[in-house]
């Protein structure tokens, strides 16, 4: 029931969403031209991807590691046998 | 009207992806069967950005003749939206992590209750 209604309130939302895959859709005119144009001179990497992700965002990537870090970190902690024979195993 | 529904129709199947997800973390009593609708819910937002990044007659976004000496005028349009891309990225390790994290609490919670069911588990905390 619930999932219904906010079903039937994002299907409403879609009606103001640009078309798919239109090129001057709102998403594609802003930032995302000059990151294109200008990563080859500034980054000299042709993989647009790649030079947002670890040039533009590192300090991005570098949060997005500790995440990891942190999640391999807690599984760790959270499997951890109590027995000394076993500890800090997986 | 056809090329209405043809323009939305990808953040339709998208919605209805994301409320599968959204019904199985509600209404599943199935700790399992939560986490795979987490899961499923985290995919439909990765397949919606991934789909606003979409531009017609563009490819994907690594700059031809990227290594050769001459330089050439870069057209956005001749490419993708790079940025959905790079933010789900992103998205895609936190998924792994909370999914990560999730399945090491749920066998905890196994090991301590022996049971994944919702309402055993609240049966036994209540005695």
């Amino acid at each position: 029931m619930i999932v219904m209604i906010v079903g039937a309130m994002l299907i409403y939302g879609t009606l103001d969403m640009p078309k798919w895959a239109d090129p001057n859709a709102p998403a594609a005119l802003h930032v995302s031209p000059r990151y294109i144009e200008k990563t080859l001179e500034e980054t000299a990497t042709p993989n647009v991807v790649t030079s947002v992700l670890a040039d533009y965002r590192g300090y991005d990537t570098l949060g997005e590691t500790s995440v990891i870090f942190t999640a391999g970190i807690s599984c760790i902690l959270l499997l951890r046998k109590k027995k000394r024979e076993n500890s800090g195993g997986r | 009207m056809l090329d209405f529904i043809i323009s939305k129709y990808n953040y339709w199947m998208y919605i209805i992806l994301m409320m599968l997800g959204f019904y199985g973390m509600i209404a599943k009593k199935n700790l399992i069967k939560k986490v795979i609708g987490m899961n499923i819910f985290q995919t439909a937002i990765i397949l919606f950005f991934i789909s606003t990044a979409a531009k017609r007659g563009a490819t994907i976004p690594i700059v031809e003749h990227g290594h050769g000496e001459a330089v050439h005028a870069i057209h956005a349009i001749e490419y993708v939206n790079p940025l959905p891309h790079v933010l789900m990225l992103t998205a895609i390790v936190v998924m792994v992590s909370t999914l990560g994290v999730a399945l090491a609490i749920l066998i905890m919670i196994y090991r301590r209750y022996n049971t994944l069911e919702e309402d055993e588990i609240l049966q036994v905390k209540g005695k």
